[in-house]
């Protein structure tokens, strides 16, 4: 059973670094940004690509790969959905999509169809009652909690924070005060895709990489900000190590059925909440 | 000309006919049977997104839901063509029953990606869940009865009976929106809030009409299995979304006309081009980035400003 809880709050760290991001443009913007999926496999190729040149340092490959990352998510927020925003929020997702889209046939064309796996970098496991886990999984949840934290401080400490937060809650507010809100909505957004190349790195060792990772990813991220409130920064950190716990314990029961429960329990939430998105 | 456009219903069956029947007679009926049924499945589509202003990204769950709802009744039931096609369409609709409720509530992202969500759901139930029924990824492979000449094994009749089948969604689909219930439809998507002000149950309506969508493209997936004589995952695979979107994107949303073209258009590019364009996701991307940045109005729309065009040049040189 501390397994299952381990594996949860592991999955549930990850789905935290990678929705974060994702929530906050939904919150701000009603937008969801498919590429976000797309710069969280970015992240995890790019550490598989980078690793043979940092010479096996997992931290340094990390770190070079979400430095990798980010001019995509730069790309993306300067050219598609900002010049999208204004006019039409179809289109803005439609173009999002497509982005995706072209990211993954880049993917695959570059690194081929079948999935990578990338060795555990820690290597190690923990007895804990008789239990092994890897130390590996022990790190994710520490980082996702510390993640957590440093947001926390992050929103209500900084002013940055500070502004995002109050956008979030009334965006013309903001405005009228003469504060140019979607500059702060933008150091936020690459803030976020960092995360999720982050959470791309992480999730590469637990499992494989492959080229669809990150579709899968765009629809937990949503049913996580559902779950959670769009926006709302405690919402999506309850919301992600709940889903997470939700999926292990469906996984230690039947493998498979693990992503569509995660939809089963959104579909629920939905049901019972009374507000219009 | 404009008036024709506009309005002569007839003249557009009369277009699609002709132009279906020398399609499929000067190049191969068997694969322009399926431009003909993916055709069925935009106009099921564009419901939602051309007169309703939702575009969901999930809709290969209704259409897998009328080819498994065929193939089941096929498969333990009994194989006759026209109760697998009615256990199809009532397997659409049930779903647009139980979703509409849960979706509708939804616009814009939202909707979008609960589509996705129930999607995968439906793709891991018969995918995993429901493998021993239906065949997990191998699928299951079906044979039907055949009455006279109403045999659906032969490729003509088939073709006809498609190409009926089109003409009568078409037409049923000009007669919605031409209806107050059409109406309605468009002034939920222009402006949701003062169609409710007006006192309109403005969720029962989108409620209907989504049912109408699901039950479509349940349809048309009913027909495919018919034409395929086998029903696999790959109908009801999420990855494949982006089919119907593109094709209703390029026609030219919310003219029937347009989904027509605009399934037309991409069948000829899927099974034509697809061999020519090494990188097909890449494609269809750079494709619906492009229609996103500066061809929104699609083929249809397109046609029909040059025609204005025309008309006002030509009213112009009548004055002179």
């Amino acid at each position: 059973m501390f397994e299952v809880i381990a594996y949860g709050l592991t999955i549930g760290g990850i789905l935290y670094i990678v929705s974060i991001g994702f929530s906050l443009t939904f919150g701000s913007m009603r937008i969801v940004n498919f590429a976000h999926g797309l710069v969280y496999a970015v992240g995890a190729y790019a550490l598989f690509a980078l690793l043979p040149v940092a010479k096996g340092n997992f931290v340094i490959a990390a770190i070079l790969a979400i430095l990798a990352s980010l001019p995509v998510s730069y790309v993306i927020e300067k050219f598609v959905i900002r010049r999208l925003y204004g006019k039409s929020i179809d289109y803005a997702i439609i173009a999002s999509y497509a982005v995706l889209l072209i990211g993954v046939d880049l993917i695959k064309w570059i690194w081929g169809a079948s999935p990578v796996p990338i060795s555990d970098p820690v290597g190690t496991s923990v007895s804990f009652f008789a239990l092994e886990i890897p130390l590996y999984r022990l790190i994710i949840i520490g980082l996702s909690f510390l993640i957590f934290i440093s947001l926390s401080i992050f929103f209500k400490k900084s002013i940055i924070g500070k502004i995002v937060v109050a956008g979030l809650a009334d965006r013309e507010a903001v405005l009228s005060l003469g504060i140019d809100i979607d500059k702060y909505f933008a150091i936020v957004f690459i803030l976020g895709s960092a995360l999720a190349s982050l959470g791309g790195i992480l999730y590469g060792p637990i499992s494989t990489i492959h080229p669809y990772m990150g579709f899968r990813i765009v629809t937990l991220c949503f049913a996580v900000v559902i779950v959670g409130g769009m926006g709302n920064l405690r919402g999506t950190a309850i919301a992600s190590y709940t889903l997470g716990m939700v999926m292990a314990v469906t996984a230690w029961y039947w493998g498979a059925a693990a992503d569509a429960m995660i939809f089963v329990v959104m579909a629920v939430v939905l049901i019972f909440r009374p507000i219009e998105l | 000309m404009l008036k024709i456009l506009n309005n002569s219903v007839a003249f557009a069956i009369g277009v699609i006919v002709v132009g279906f029947v020398a399609f499929a007679y000067s190049a191969s009926v068997n694969k322009i049977t399926d431009f003909v049924i993916f055709c069925i499945y935009v106009l099921g589509f564009d419901v939602l997104y051309g007169h309703m202003g939702r575009i969901s990204f999930g809709h290969t769950l209704y259409l897998g839901a009328g080819a498994y709802g065929a193939a089941m009744c096929a498969k333990y039931l009994v194989p006759d063509p026209f109760l697998a096609m009615a256990m199809g369409i009532a397997a659409g609709a049930f779903l647009g029953l139980i979703i509409g409720p849960i979706a509708v509530k939804t616009k814009g992202a939202a909707f979008a990606l609960i589509n996705v969500a129930f999607n995968q759901i439906g793709y891991f139930i018969v995918l995993v869940a429901l493998a021993r029924y239906t065949g997990g990824e191998d699928g299951v492979s079906l044979t039907f009865n055949s009455y006279g000449f109403v045999n659906f094994g032969n490729i003509h009749f088939l073709f006809a009976f498609c190409l009926t089948c089109l003409v009568a969604v078409y037409y049923l689909m000009h007669r919605l929106y031409g209806s107050a219930f059409g109406i309605m439809l468009l002034g939920i998507k222009e402006n949701e809030t003062r169609v409710r002000f007006l006192g309109y149950n403005t969720s029962a309506y989108k409620w209907v009409a989504f049912i109408i969508s699901t039950s479509v493209s349940a349809f048309a997936g009913a027909l495919f299995v018919i034409n395929y004589g086998f029903a696999n995952p790959g109908f009801m695979d999420p990855a494949r979304n982006v089919e119907v979107i593109f094709a209703a994107l390029i026609g030219g949303p919310g003219t029937e006309l347009g989904a027509v073209v605009g399934g037309t258009a991409y069948m000829v590019i899927s099974n034509y081009l697809a061999k020519y364009i090494a990188r097909w996701e890449m494609f269809l991307g750079a494709a619906l980035l492009i229609i996103a940045f500066g061809f929104r109005k699609g083929i249809m729309g397109y046609v029909r400003e040059l025609v204005e065009k025309r008309i006002k040049a030509n009213a112009m040189a009548a004055e002179k």
